[in-house]
């Protein structure tokens, strides 16, 4: 598997992205988040 | 066949027409034409009749299975089907063999649909385009040469050609949506755990979803409420009870809030899509939605989580492939899986978490105040063929990218997002725009979709095949 020039860019730029937004990701954050975000945003729907 | 679902299952009801005659003519219709379009991987026609015969039979006898009764459907090659092989699109044919079917097609089956076979996919459905170099590449059934959009591109353009009534596509990064706008039909992305993948080829776990395509938005609908629910064979999927989504779907548009975004979706954008976009909008105006422009959180953010999410999925999931037998991978598929073997666990980590992050902070800054959020879906109407197969790897990539990009921000955020159809470009190829719900706010997108299409008619023509 070698890494074309092209794949290295596309890496850089995506750590480089990821780098920058989670800067101030809280200690707390975590992935199941996701779907308890998702479940509290219908439950006030809802409401 | 030019029946929607509803219209079918009423008429196999009234007696008017059999499972068996609904079956053959939708068989015929793939015989005469599919030569050319290369919509399905696996017809069944076997087995499609021989299941209209035991749906036939049983009406006769008063029993009825379900809402679905000898409707004909057909299912993108990487949902499992009992005694069927499965490719997901790759040179393997028999990739997978399953003793069972997935959920959703079981789902189906049971209200009474019968299977006409599998359809065809971009390889791995990894691609927004919906080529395939091992099982033709599938065009577009309202001008040849052109795409059909990716990857459930079977699925679109067998029911876009009236060759299937209704199908199941997934949807990682657009993958239901895509083909959905360039072939002319509708397309659900539901919300994240509101379909059950279980038994469906995965290729993102974070980010696939399963849903209907259909030719109108009341079968979607229909078909939603049939697949939809709880399923223990996936711990993903919601508990949240399903609604008849039909119930209110005549309920209008009234004083809905329907957000535009600003920013993102519409730069770039070809001038016939925007204007089509721009013209629905006016329509769900006119029908009495209030329609306000919003700046929303940058979505380029969230494309670069989904894609990080995306590529190490993916590449965990196929690794046995890639490694194996990597010489049977079509190269633009290979390269993007092999991007997924070169990003730290570190990264992978991170976006997951900021998923979660920007979904809350998505939610509350467009959903406040607003019903909808409508937009388009695809930035150009379908390209040429060449356009996904001819240039270098890289040049390809980027292709896949920017024609994505309006679809993929809602896989990372979990929304229902529904593609409708909003007219036809100078050359006839069809345009679309997508409305985006609340987490399970379903009904509202299809009510919105339901509304717009019913005043604007587009459902009604038919692609130049016959």
């Amino acid at each position: 598997m070698t890494e074309s020039r092209s794949q290295q860019v596309d890496l850089a730029g995506l750590a480089a992205a990821i780098e920058r937004a989670a800067a101030d990701l809280a200690l707390a954050e975590e992935p199941s988040r996701f779907i308890a975000a998702l479940e509290e945003a219908a439950e006030e729907e809802r409401r | 066949m030019g029946w929607t679902i509803e219209e079918l299952a009423g008429a196999i009801r009234q007696g008017k027409i059999s499972p068996v005659e609904a079956a053959e003519a939708c068989l015929a219709r793939v015989q005469r034409l599919d030569g050319r379009l290369r919509a399905f991987i696996t017809p069944d026609p076997e087995g499609a009749l021989r299941a209209a015969k035991e749906l036939e039979a049983e009406a006769t006898a008063g029993r009825w299975r379900g809402p679905l009764h000898g409707v004909p459907l057909a299912f993108k090659d990487l949902c499992h089907v009992r005694g069927l092989p499965t490719s997901c699109g790759t040179g393997t044919k028999e990739y997978f063999v399953a003793a069972h079917d997935c959920t959703a097609v079981s789902r189906l089956v049971a209200a009474g649909a019968l299977t006409l076979g599998k359809l065809n996919m971009t390889e791995l459905a990894m691609g927004p385009f919906g080529d395939n170099a091992h099982h033709g590449h599938v065009q577009n059934p309202w001008r040849a040469g052109h795409v059909s959009g990716g990857s459930s591109s079977g699925s679109g353009a067998a029911v876009g050609a009236g060759l299937a009534l209704g199908a199941l596509g997934s949807d990682t990064g657009g993958s239901i949506r895509l083909p959905a706008a360039c072939c002319g039909i509708v397309g659900l992305k539901p919300t994240y755990g509101r379909v059950s993948r279980a038994g469906v080829m995965p290729l993102s776990w974070s980010n696939d979803h399963i849903g209907p395509m259909t030719r109108t938005v009341r079968d979607t609908a229909l078909l939603l409420r049939v697949v939809a629910g709880r399923d223990p064979h996936d711990a993903t999927s919601s508990p949240r009870a399903v609604p008849d989504y039909l119930a209110g779907i005549d309920g209008g548009v009234a004083g809905l809030r329907a957000a535009v975004p600003e920013n993102f979706f519409f730069q770039g954008l070809d001038p016939e899509m925007a204007s089509g976009v721009r013209e629905a909008l006016r329509i769900l105006e006119g029908l009495g939605a209030r329609i306000e422009e919003i700046r929303i959180p940058d979505p380029q953010t969230m494309n670069d989580v989904c894609n990080i999410i995306s590529r190490c999925e993916s590449a965990a999931v196929h690794a046995r492939l890639y490694r194996e037998r990597p010489e049977e991978i079509q190269p633009v598929v290979r390269a993007r899986l092999e991007l997924g073997f070169r990003i730290p666990a570190h990264d992978y980590l991170q976006a997951l978490r900021l998923r979660a992050r920007l979904t809350r902070a998505f939610l509350g800054d467009v959903f406040a105040e607003a019903d909808v959020l409508v937009a388009p879906v695809i930035p150009e109407a379908a390209p040429p063929l060449s356009h996904a197969t001819e240039g270098p790897v890289e040049e390809l990539a980027l292709r896949q990218g920017r024609f994505a990009r309006l679809t993929r921000p809602f896989n990372g955020l979990g929304l229902p997002a529904l593609s409708v159809p909003c007219g036809f470009s100078r050359v006839g190829l069809p345009l679309a725009f997508q409305i985006v719900g609340r987490p399970f706010a379903e009904a509202t997108v299809l009510r919105v979709g339901h509304a717009y299409e019913q005043a604007a008619g587009w459902h009604r023509r038919r692609p130049p095949l016959d």
